[in-house]
């Protein structure tokens, strides 16, 4: 699914991620944990194509295409998905017409005709429902004015309009409540597949409790320092990241 | 040279300038109108009677020849007039309003004009609001090459209410924007907005200015101006300038340009919208972010349509 070698990342020439790999098989869970400022923000960025994250050297290789080569939009949909940890308000537009157009964009790519109106309302109502999103929420402007769970829902949704291969999921978990996170790794796990893979990248245990990962890394400077699986992450929350 | 007058039992008038002849058809029996045609100026003049229902007039310029036209607007008390213009101006165009709205009265002006982008136009209104007026005041325009919009607003007496908004979005275009609010009276309302997109080598100038006179206790007036500057040729000047002379005021302006935010950006392309469409939608959210002013729900349509269809 995901292949990355070698990978040296930086920002503003500052060297961010140092000679990274990591291999993402199909259907395959990985959770990245890590102090705060260690790069986990920066390996989701790079991969989703953010233009400020300069890749200097390594290769990312997503089902087999150069993922370096293809602009952010072509990876969305080749099937690449960032749930964002800060996601992004655009003021202006209205929820409902964004998630309707970056669905039709990619039911054109696959050679599908533009959902009409009323088969959209439906899927929109199932989806929000299943993550108890009000509807009242897609009339207001894209995670303008949203509480900070409210964006991380939306998130979600979006992943679950856009049916990724690869998910990357940054954070997604802090600031939800109990409950929200309950509902948002229910929706999460019902889309875990054999050709879906995921990356989660998180600080708590708590979300991995719900979503249960099949590795956990631990990211420090840039680099992964440890690999395991999900008892690393039990350590991790009983003892921190010192080594 | 042609003069028309007619009256006809209906609240929907239209008025299309044709060849050399002006045609004022399906005319209200709330409204008088009358018209001029002289050496390729027209002179219409509109006078609107109370009614419970709005008249609204539809403008059509369909003259394929340069428009001179000048409007002379008289609501008498309580009247209601709503004025729609969607036209193309193919040749260029020249006009003029001159309103006047007495008591009570409330007139809505929605202009939604896609402009040829090799021609000249210029508009320039001037309307005086009396006691418990409102005027609500759209402006939708794209294109030209040379434009000018000047719109002068005298709130002259008690509880007069202005509310108005003007978008221009531009490619290539030298365009002017002059917006005059003159607080006369006391207690009136002020609130407009302003927001340019530029782009292809265009500039644009807004100056809007805001006077309150002394007397102009409990007054409220709000100014809020913003361009999007689409590439480096392109430039956005605006100048918000106030002249509060009393301190029962309240007020609140703001100016502010630049170029679009690339982390909006970013996020649109990593949902696998391309680069031009998200800059477009950019633009859409940009401009739409006060249309919910126009509470008119047919008109709050067009004018996404226009601000989609333009973007
Ligand atoms: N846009 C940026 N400009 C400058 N430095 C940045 C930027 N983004 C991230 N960094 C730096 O890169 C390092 C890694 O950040 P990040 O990947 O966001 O960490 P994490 O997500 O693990 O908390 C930090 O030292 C941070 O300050
Ligand atoms: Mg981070």
């Amino acid at each position: 699914m995901l292949e990355i070698k070698k990978l040296s990342v930086s920002v503003e020439k500052n060297k961010i991620l140092d000679n990274l790999d990591l291999t993402i098989g199909s259907g395959e869970v990985h959770a990245i944990m890590g102090p705060n400022g260690s790069g986990k923000s920066t390996i989701a960025h790079t991969l989703a194509g953010n233009p400020n994250y300069n890749v200097d050297s390594g290769q990312a290789l997503f089902n087999g295409k150069d993922l370096f080569e293809l602009d952010p939009s072509e990876r969305s949909l080749e099937g690449l998905f960032l749930a964002f940890q800060y996601p992004i308000e655009l003021p202006g537009v209205s929820n409902a017409s964004y998630l309707k157009q970056i669905l039709n964009v990619h039911r054109k790519y696959e050679g599908k005709d533009p959902i009409d109106a009323a088969e959209f309302l439906k899927i929109l109502k199932e989806k929000s429902n299943r993550l108890n999103i009000p509807m009242e929420m897609h009339s207001r402007f894209v995670n303008t004015g949203f509480s900070g769970g409210e964006k991380k829902k939306n998130e979600v949704l979006q992943m679950d309009f856009l049916n990724p291969s690869l998910v990357i999921m940054d954070e997604t978990d802090s600031g939800l409540d109990v409950d929200a996170l309950r509902q948002t790794s229910e929706a999460v796990n019902q889309l875990r597949s054999s050709d879906r893979s995921f990356i989660i990248i998180t600080h708590y245990l708590r979300l991995l409790e719900y979503i249960e990962p099949d590795y956990v890394h631990v990211f420090q400077d840039g680099k992964i320092v440890e690999s395991g699986d999900k008892k690393l992450a039990h350590k991790i929350d009983k003892e921190g990241y010192a080594t | 040279m042609s003069k028309l007058n007619q009256k006809v039992d209906s609240h929907d008038c239209l008025i299309q300038i044709v060849r050399n002849n002006l045609v004022v058809s399906n005319e209200s029996k709330y409204i008088n109108c009358s018209a001029l045609e002289e050496s390729g100026s027209i002179n219409l003049n509109i006078e609107v009677l109370e009614s419970d229902i709005a008249t609204r007039i539809n403008l059509q310029a369909l003259r394929d020849s340069y428009i001179n036209l000048n409007i002379e607007i008289s609501l008498l008390k309580g009247a209601r007039l709503e004025v729609l213009d969607e036209s193309e101006y193919s040749k260029g165009s020249e006009i003029k309003i001159n309103s006047e709205l007495k008591q009570g009265s409330s007139f809505e002006l929605y202009r939604l004009n896609k402009f040829n982008q090799s021609t000249e136009n210029k508009y320039y209104h001037t309307c005086n609001l009396s006691r418990n007026c409102v005027f609500k005041d759209f402006n939708f325009t794209n294109g030209s090459k040379q434009m000018t919009n000047e719109t002068i607003i005298s709130l002259a007496h008690e509880h007069a209410k202005y509310i108005g908004s003007g978008v221009v979005i531009t490619n290539s275009t030298n365009c002017n924007n002059t917006l005059k609010i003159n607080h006369i009276a006391p207690s009136a309302i002020s609130d407009c907005s302003f927001k340019a997109v530029s782009r292809g080598n265009a500039a644009v100038t807004f100056n809007g200015k805001i006077s309150v006179d002394e007397n102009c206790s409990n007054t409220v007036s709000n100014q809020i101006s913003k361009g999007l500057i689409m590439d480096e040729e392109s430039k956005v000047n605006l100048i918000p300038k106030l002249e509060i002379n009393n301190d029962d005021v309240v007020c609140s302006h703001g100016a502010a340009s630049g170029k679009p935010d690339e982390n909006v950006l970013f996020y649109l392309t990593s949902r696998g919208i391309s680069r031009k469409d998200a800059e477009k939608i950019y633009i859409q959210g940009f401009l739409g972010e006060y249309i919910y002013k126009i509470d008119n729900a047919q008109m709050q349509a067009k004018a996404k349509q226009f601000i989609s269809q333009n973007a």
